[in-house]
């Protein structure tokens, strides 16, 4: 009996003498820094119903900032990554302005990318029961009026933000709290086979000149590390890969997705390093391990390619957006476009060894108002209360002239598309199998409509009205976003197919976009392979007929009864040289519809604004097939 | 109880206990800063999340130092009570805790309380109507219009029609599925369609269809054995949400609260 008891009190008491560690609350304070599981590398999951080996075309947007973006907060989005993943599926959500926004058809993945620069700060300098709530700088957070308003405390915060204060508020309790959320959110919306998030934020790097060198950061599983890598961290992008690099050994698996270069003033597309040497076989390695894709379209323009780079490409001047990122200094056109990007990657590979270039395609939205918009008759651009109506947006003349002569809002907005979705090409709507996709540049982009593009490259190709089109292609071929290898004595065959979106216009032609070297020299050269309406492409020109489809600009019908729903091609190279280093993508365009401009003007009654574009040729681009040559 | 007393056992441990607590009331000599390998750790973790380099040995012995002048300090501030009666001391602490217990994972749920959430819920786990079917695709109405007579006199068609990206068959798509893929409305016209037959020609954004439904799913309540994981999750968020109010009416249990008299 008194052993019994002695042991008892021995128990107790050491049990009354332990520290406070057992208790659950502070234990997972401890282990909130979330760590990699090894769920990511166990057995495969079953497959879901709608899988397919020979692939199944998704449509996401990998671009979309919420309520935490120290930029969309401030402008009215009050909107959180759960709103954002519920407005994806098809949930109605409201504008800051007042409106619903809701999508005719449902997306099949997201991924909420917020900056990590200040992540969460702004929101929290509104919240009165917060401590930093009471620094100066944040003073009126919590009462902002209207557009005007918001706009000055935005340029005082940036301003606070870019000087030797900035450290007062770069709370990283904040950060992490807002952080931890995002991937929760992620993670509890994500229902493989129905719908599928990404994690993932922005960082946002700009070069010494003030160039835009902006990549969102997308992550693969349902883990992520501590703390995004920002802007404060080093606004050098080669940093960011370094950190990316470290974490893939952790088990955080990432790639980075580079946008607007539009704006960059041939920055995102140099050809040297950040530091000015040349771009070698490391630095390439590095950049396609980190970032195999680029957002070539999305609401600030699309970068395709510029009028001044490629003057035969008579569609070259598609949403051009001339001006560096949120301001009215222009950006310089070389090193600033897809296509030519490209092309330099073929060149450095003549001169350096190295192709840093070869990343494929998609598009995404940047939206600031957590909701995709591209949709030219359901625009509401992407700035919160900025950029709410016509007016604001620059498509409708202001109620008074704001000088002779000067009938609209001095706005870059005005330049802005309702563009773009990611596309891809995956066996089944999961992140493995969408991740794969990405990885494998078996992806594409469009201004923000559903068609569907195939591509391939091989020797002995089936035909394209073949019963097992896709699996013999498959098999003989390489698909978008791959490298075919030259062969003496042979010349590459090509498929390209495109569908349209049965919700926007028909089909008006299919091209394949040509880039080579030829003696030291980028070329390029735009083909159309399949034509509408019976048309076919003139030998010498390789151009379809003009269809004739129109728009009329009163009511934005169009021409009915022209157009294709599908174009299909088996094409050969008719220059082809077996010893050149050249690229081959597929675009893909519609008949034109009105552009969202347009729409505001006639829904306010007003011709449109005449030095605005009226109307657009929706468009999808896929990744590129290489041909490595024979030497 | 005598016989405890008679204990030595008993008297052992009555007086480690004393000296324990002797020892705690009776202030130390030289007080000690101990940096633990995990402390060292954390602040290279810390540096290096923030740089995203590995520190140097040289840098790291700095920050080591740096964090020892902050403990130093720390503790002083502690020791002159400046922790005390200081409202953004204390409102960050309470922040803290928010954080903390937000973030905190409940205990598991037992399965009668998702039952519950489920049932309150329905709505959320309800699958919409949908359709399972075969079609097959025409460029023209007239060759469409054929091919769905000689199905109807028993011939086999299925391997007539043009290729497409369009599927031969789908399986469990819902209307809205239906209009994304064929065109707003398409939907609408496989209402009342019967099963088991080819139908059609039916119009759409790419040309003419023909029908084979396979079968109708009407709209069902997913069984809640199908999205436990997704009721489970929901209904986690849905506590979350609460979380920061009971963590404090849970705290506030352990506490008699009593008010100055006037």
């Amino acid at each position: 009996m008194t052993r019994f008891l002695s042991l008892i009190l021995i128990v107790s008491i050491s049990a009354s003498c332990s520290d406070n560690t057992s208790d659950p609350l502070v234990q997972q304070s401890s282990e909130l820094a979330l760590k990699a599981t090894d769920t990511a590398a166990e057995t495969p999951a079953a497959r879901t119903a709608g899988y397919n080996e020979e692939r199944n075309a998704y449509f996401g947007d990998l671009h979309v900032h919420t309520m935490y973006s120290f930029d969309a907060f401030i402008f009215g989005t009050t909107s959180s990554p759960s709103d954002a993943y519920t407005f994806a599926k098809g949930g109605k959500i409201t504008h800051p302005a007042g409106f619903d926004m809701q999508l005719d058809v449902p997306l099949d993945f997201y991924g909420v990318t917020d900056h990590a620069f200040y992540l969460g700060v702004l929101r929290e300098m509104a919240n009165p029961l917060s401590e930093i709530s009471k620094h100066e700088v944040a003073a009126g957070m919590s009462t902002l009026g209207g557009a005007i308003q918001r706009g000055e405390k935005f340029n005082e915060i940036l301003a606070f933000l870019r000087s030797p204060r900035a450290n007062e508020v770069n709370d990283p309790v904040i950060g992490k709290s807002a952080w931890q959320d995002i991937i929760a959110t992620a993670n509890r919306h994500n229902d493989p086979g129905n719908f599928t998030t990404f994690i993932g934020y922005e960082y946002t790097a700009t070069y010494s000149d003030g160039g835009n060198l902006h990549r969102n950061v997308i992550y693969r599983d349902d883990v992520a590390p501590e703390l995004p890598f920002s802007r404060l961290d080093s606004a050098n992008p080669e940093d960011l890969w370094d950190w990316m690099d470290a974490n893939r050994e952790r088990g955080f698996e990432s790639l980075a997705i580079p946008h607007n270069s539009n704006g960059s003033n041939g920055s995102m597309f140099m050809m040297t390093d950040f530091s000015g040497n040349p771009l070698d076989g490391a630095y390439a390695d590095q950049r396609m391990r980190n970032e195999p894709l680029v957002e070539i379209t999305q609401v600030k323009g699309t970068s395709d390619t510029h009028p001044a780079l490629s003057p035969n490409d008579e569609w070259a001047d598609f949403e051009i957006m001339p001006f560096q990122v949120a301001s009215f200094r222009s950006s310089q056109p070389n090193g600033s476009y897809v296509r030519e990007a490209y092309l330099n990657g073929l060149k450095n590979e003549e001169e350096n060894g190295a192709n840093p270039y070869k990343f494929g395609i998609i598009g995404s939205s940047d939206t600031h108002n957590a909701t995709y918009a591209g949709d030219e008759d359901d625009y509401w651009s992407k700035v919160g209360l900025r950029d709410s109506d016509g007016v604001r947006r620059g498509s409708v003349p202001l109620r008074e002239p704001r000088a002779p002569g000067e009938n609209y809002a001095e706005t870059y907005f005005n330049t802005w598309s309702a563009s773009g979705l990611a596309g891809v090409w995956a066996e089944e709507n999961t992140r493995a199998s969408i991740f794969d996709s990405f990885r494998r540049k078996e992806t594409f982009g469009t201004s923000g409509t559903r068609m569907r593009v195939r591509f391939f490259a091989g020797y002995d190709l089936p035909l394209i009205d073949d019963n097992d089109l896709i699996t013999k292609a498959y098999e003989n071929g390489v698909a978008m976003g791959s490298d075919l290898l030259a062969s003496a004595g042979k010349e590459p065959e090509f498929i390209a197919w495109v569908s349209r979106d049965p919700n926007s216009a028909a089909l008006q032609r299919l091209q394949i976009i040509k880039g080579w070297m030829e003696d030291g020299e980028a070329m390029e050269e735009v083909y159309d392979v399949a034509c509408s309406d019976g048309g076919s492409v003139d030998p010498i020109t390789h151009r379809c007929p003009d269809n004739g489809a129109q728009v009329n600009l009163d009511d934005c019908s169009i021409t009915r009864g022209l157009g294709a729903a599908e174009l299909r091609a088996n094409w050969k190279d008719p220059d082809y040289d077996v010893s050149q280093n050249a690229f081959y993508y597929v675009r893909a365009m519609e008949n034109p519809t009105c552009r969202w401009s347009t729409w505001d003007a006639i829904r306010a009654g007003v011709e449109p604004r005449p030095d605005m574009a009226a109307t657009l040729q929706e468009r999808a681009w896929s990744s590129p097939i290489w041909i490595t040559p024979v030497r | 109880m005598g016989r405890l007393v008679t204990q030595p056992l008993v008297w052992f441990v009555i007086i480690s206990l004393s000296i324990f607590g002797l020892d705690n009331l009776i202030p130390e000599g030289r007080d000690e800063i101990f940096v633990s390998a995990a402390q060292k750790d954390r602040i290279a973790l810390l540096w290096k999340t923030q740089t995203g380099k590995d520190a140097s040995i040289q840098e790291l012995d700095s920050l080591v130092k740096n964090w020892i002048e902050e403990e130093v300090l720390f503790r002083q501030a502690l020791r002159l009570g400046l922790d005390q009666d200081d409202s953004i001391v204390r409102r960050r602490l309470v922040q803290k805790l928010g954080f903390i217990a937000e973030a905190q994972m409940g205990p598991e749920p037992e399965y009668a309380e998702l039952e519950s959430y489920y049932s309150q819920n329905i709505l959320d786990y309800t699958l919409p109507l949908r359709y399972s079917f075969r079609q097959l695709y025409f460029l023209d109405q007239a060759t469409a219009n054929a091919q769905v007579s000689q199905a109807k006199l028993g011939n086999n068609i299925s391997s007539s029609g043009t290729t497409s990206m369009l599927n031969d068959s789908y399986a469990f798509r819902s209307e809205l599925d239906i209009d994304a893929t064929f065109g707003s409305g398409f939907s609408l016209k496989l209402n009342g369609l019967p099963v088991g037959e080819w139908q059609g020609p039916i119009e759409s954004s790419f040309g003419y269809h023909l029908i084979y439904l396979t079968s109708i799913h009407a709209e069902e309540a997913a069984p809640l054995k199908s999205v436990l994981d997704s009721v489970g999750s929901d209904y986690q968020q849905f506590q979350k949400l609460n979380a920061r109010q009971r963590y404090v009416d849970a705290l506030l249990d352990d506490y008699l609260i009593r008010y100055e008299e006037l």
